[in-house]
């Protein structure tokens, strides 16, 4: 069910599906990397979201009905299960009360102790769906339904960088210090977006990450702040 | 600087190629201004500015250089002789360069011969204040800071734009837009309206975009499932007053478009502030193609 729209005089959007799910989210990736790959000079940003691909591209190379053309001729919409393997990464996580400042809150929303939290938290295999809101904040699927937890009614004003937290089925890392409305879990001491890293991302979209708890002396002895 | 006045950022055309890592294109708010300030100094075209919101800027020279001054009609004087825009000047070792505020218009942009020595952050100099990048240090200019630059050569004559080339500014504006995105979860009597009401631009208006009251919108749908935000979207969040989303916008967003304003209007929609009024017109793909290449061709006459 593959849909192109007009998105403005410059831009297309090809939508792949009109529901989230892991499937659709490999079809949109798969598609994001092979149009990147094209390397086209004409087109200037991609941006992968859920369910789509925004598409913005330069008026002197194509048309709305060329670059429409163009990209028919590209994109992939039966993938084989092979093809659907992210890069894998490891995001080390101080899981604790004392970064951690919505854990008694899910602990009390779901009635699940917070050690039991800590563990389905980090025992499941996340992917990279989409990166937004800000440089570098990627938006993880899906996060086990028995701790799945609503954004805070008031969001604070101040999230500290590299925490982690939880919205409904999502989870993510703040890369800088922001407002934010998320349930804050725990916290990292990788620099999630740096202009010096390589991709200046550390999680791509299309990524397989897993969380791993580590005390509190691994992660202040990492450059981990509290 | 002297004083970096109520908002002034260094930019460029912005930042390409990195909305998938969620990082916005930033750049100039009006590229036309832009595209002259740098063309009166025969700068390559993409060569780096200050773009001073509404005025206060006040600098000094240490070494000598060749100014131009574009964009809103802002009081601007070097030492106390005041200066007129669209033009250059050749600023000597020790002058101030002071601005009043815009009496009309509301960006006004100052470049220099050969630009400012400001390194690319992640390919452009261009500052978004809310992702710490470009610019100095990812910040608007403060009291203090010294910006560098290479070209120490007068201009042996100056210039100016023609006259007839200069933009009025005025207090309402008509922005062609080219319907797309969910226009199709809108019902007939809401896309009438939206085409036949009178808005007023909010006191919530920045680089990320300019929020307008008037009639509200009704959209089939709350919301969508998060995706890719292009320059001139226009949202229509739950209140029904829409959204134009311009330099600084989020990468991706859940809010119902109805399409998208012509990146030539949405320069001249940067000069305008809130209080001013705009009505949309509906403009068909070709016709708005056709318009972005005159617009292009008619730069190169220049």
């Amino acid at each position: 069910m593959v849909k192109f729209k007009i998105a403005s005089v410059d831009s297309i959007i090809i939508y792949f599906a009109d529901f989230i799910s892991k499937e659709n989210a490999s079809i949109v990736q798969y598609n994001y990397i092979l149009l990147k790959n094209l390397k086209n000079r004409g087109i200037i940003d991609i941006t992968p979201s859920y369910t789509s691909i925004l598409v913005h591209y330069d008026l002197n190379c194509f048309t709305s009905e060329s670059i429409m053309d163009s990209l028919k001729q590209h994109l992939c919409l039966k993938i084989e299960k092979e093809e659907d393997e992210g890069r894998a990464v490891e995001v080390p996580i101080y899981y604790d009360l004392e970064v951690g400042f919505d854990l008694q809150r899910i602990s009390d929303l779901s009635d699940i102790s917070i050690e039991e939290i800590i563990d389905i938290h980090s025992s499941t295999l996340y992917s990279v769906y989409t990166i937004g809101f800000l440089p570098g904040f990627a938006y993880l699927g899906e996060v086990d339904a028995k701790i799945a937890t609503p954004r805070l009614e008031t969001p604070r004003t101040k999230i500290p960088k590299g925490s982690l937290g939880i919205a409904d089925n999502q989870s993510a890392i703040y890369p800088m210090q922001s407002p934010g409305g998320w349930n804050i879990i725990g916290r990292t001491y990788l620099d999630m977006f740096d202009k010096n890293l390589e991709g200046f991302s550390y999680l791509n979209v299309g990524d397989r990450v897993k969380f791993k708890p580590i005390s509190r002396d691994e992660f202040l002895t990492n450059g981990g702040v509290i | 600087m002297i004083d970096g006045g109520i908002l002034s950022l260094i930019e460029d055309f912005g930042r390409f190629g990195l909305c998938d890592k969620g990082i916005t294109n930033s750049g100039v708010m009006d590229e036309y201004a832009y595209i002259i300030a740098n063309r009166l100094l025969q700068n390559s075209p993409n060569t780096n500015c200050i773009e001073i919101t509404l005025g206060g800027l006040k600098l000094k020279a240490h070494s000598s250089c060749v100014i131009s001054i574009t964009g809103a009609d802002c009081e601007c004087k070097i030492d106390s002789k005041e200066v007129r825009s669209w033009k250059t000047y050749n600023l000597n070792k020790g002058e101030t360069l002071e601005f009043g505020y815009a009496k009309s218009g509301m960006r006004t942009y100052l470049a220099v011969k050969g630009g400012f020595n400001v390194p690319d952050a992640l390919r452009s100099a261009s500052v978004t204040i809310k992702e710490k990048l470009g610019g100095l240090d990812g910040d608007k200019l403060k009291k203090g800071d010294i910006l560098h630059f290479s070209n120490l050569q007068f201009l042996e004559n100056n210039t100016a734009l023609k006259e007839n080339l200069i933009p009025k500014y005025k207090k309402s504006l008509d922005l062609r837009i080219v319907l797309g995105y969910q226009v199709d979860f809108f019902e007939k009597k809401d896309i009438d309206k939206f085409f036949s009401t009178n808005y007023t631009i909010s006191s919530q208006n920045n680089r990320m975009g300019y929020r307008l009251e008037g009639e509200p919108i009704e959209c089939m749908v709350d919301g969508i499932i998060s995706e890719g935000i292009c320059f001139g979207a226009v949202q229509i969040p739950k209140d029904g007053q829409p959204i134009v989303l311009l330099k600084d916008r989020q990468t991706i967003g859940g809010y119902p478009k109805i399409g998208s304003v012509l990146p030539i209007d949405c320069f001249k929609l940067s000069q305008l502030r809130a209080g001013d009024s705009i009505t949309f017109k509906p403009i068909e793909i070709k016709r708005a193609e056709e318009k972005m290449e005159l617009f292009n061709s008619s730069l190169l006459q220049i």
